[in-house]
């Protein structure tokens, strides 16, 4: 029994590592299957822009164009964790209280604050939604460098 | 060896191995403890495991403190010796099992019914950014082999030396190697977009814990409570206590015969007028004459 567990877990992985991972929601799909990327930008945001450029260098791998959808204040995070936009942009702090809501990324373009209260552009992203959030992390990391 | 105090001549190499199978516990199942909690991330998947693994420490801790206490002698303050500790000990081992089980049920459930899609992203090392949940496997793999190993050795060798918190450790380095493999499906589920599998997985191993937990902790609570003693792996009376019984009825009548236990040992109790020759233990136990701590006889 214990071995056709591991039998069963083992082919499991082999067929499945090749896309690995994969998004809970299907949001890479939606981006592929409508070519748009939504994406909501915070209030008082005022250096947005290289954020904006690596989701749009994002959606372009993926034939999709990144769309802005005008949501205020709190109703952005709710947007997100329902799935109604794909990425959020603004300000965070690494211990942000919305940190177990949202898969919030590293700073964009620079480096992490020694203060982790203190909030820095960051892209946040819905929970569970590994593929995009492992994908925009690269490019996030990339940016940095 | 008094009738109270200290660790049979034949079953002392054994009880040494066993202490240094639980030094090896600690070392091991600590190192994985920190390796695991280095890719921990934010994944509960893995901070269950994380903590389940700190929690399987409990049993070889008590096992090592039981041994310690069963070689001290007996004394004013205590005149029957501090064997029973093997029974307390026992006790505090089924229960860490039983938490372990529970917080891992919970866990799991709690993940299933908010529907928590759990986040595993990228992690950054040397210049490549690569998913995390291969790191985690990685840790994970390494987590199963210890207790994978140790738990296997461990039972034969609480069977000679008939301890149940021994045991009780083996079934936790079951529990341990079981979840480590819940969780490698866990994060491979996660991996695939299915974000049920991780708790689903973990449910069905917490499960299979708390039914071994269960069981060892009725038979700690048995023992406790001066019941006849029981199979190592089971409620059941023990095979050896059976024969036993059977013994001393043999030779003493129809009487009564009671039998408790303390710690790995038996304390047998016939009512009948003492004999005029009474029975060895290796007459009345053969190769486990060691058992029988003491033999007393209650007049009508």
């Amino acid at each position: 029994m214990r071995y056709r567990f591991a039998l069963a877990f083992t082919a499991l992985l082999l067929t499945g590592c090749d896309g690995m991972p994969r998004d809970a929601a299907g949001t890479t799909e939606g981006i592929e299957r409508t070519h748009t990327m939504r994406v909501t930008v915070l209030p008082g945001t005022p250096d947005v822009r290289p954020a904006l450029a690596l989701l749009d260098s994002y959606a372009r791998k993926h034939d999709a164009r990144v769309t802005l959808v005008a949501i205020h204040g709190e109703h952005a995070h709710k947007a997100l964790e329902d799935g109604e936009i794909d990425a959020l942009i603004g300000h965070f702090a690494k211990a942000s209280p919305w940190q177990a809501d949202i898969s919030l990324s590293k700073p964009v373009a620079r480096g992490e604050p020694d203060d982790k209260h203190r909030p820095v552009l960051r892209i946040a992203r819905r929970n569970g939604e590994n593929a995009l959030i492992l994908a925009t992390d690269r490019l996030v990391a990339e940016s940095a460098q | 060896m008094s009738l109270h105090s200290g660790i049979p001549a034949a079953i002392e190499a054994d009880v040494r191995r066993g202490e240094r199978l639980e030094w090896w516990t600690l070392l091991w199942i600590g190192s994985v403890v920190v390796v695991m909690a280095l890719v921990m991330g934010a994944s509960q998947a893995m901070k269950s495991a994380v903590i389940e693994d700190v929690l399987s420490l409990i049993p070889a801790i008590v096992f090592l403190l039981s041994v310690h206490w069963e070689r001290k002698h007996a004394n004013s303050r205590f005149p029957f010796g501090y064997r029973r500790a093997n029974s307390l000990a026992f006790l505090v081992a089924a229960t860490a099992l039983l938490a372990v089980g529970g917080f891992l049920a919970y866990e799991s459930v709690t993940t299933l019914l908010r529907q928590e899609h759990p986040t595993v992203g990228g992690i950054t090392l040397f210049g490549h950014t690569i998913w995390l949940g291969w790191l985690m496997m990685a840790a994970l793999v390494y987590s199963v082999i210890p207790p994978l190993i140790l738990g296997r050795i461990k039972q034969p060798v609480a069977k000679r030396i008939n301890d149940k918190v021994l045991h009780t450790d083996a079934l936790m380095q079951k529990a341990d190697w079981q979840t480590g493999l819940a969780a490698i499906a866990g994060i491979t589920g996660i991996g695939l977009g299915w974000w049920w599998a991780d708790a689903s997985a973990a449910l069905f191993i917490a499960l299979s814990i708390i039914k071994d937990a269960v069981g060892a902790l009725r038979q700690a609570v048995a023992e406790l409570l001066d019941g006849t003693p029981r199979a190592l792996d089971s409620n059941e009376i023990a095979d050896d206590a059976k024969a036993l019984i059977a013994a001393l009825k043999a030779r003493f009548g129809d009487g009564e015969v009671r039998l408790r236990e303390t710690g790995r040992y038996i304390a047998a109790e016939v009512d009948c007028a003492p004999p005029a020759a009474v029975p060895t233990a290796a007459e009345l136990m053969g190769d486990k004459a060691w058992r029988l701590a003491s033999l007393s006889f209650r007049p009508e």
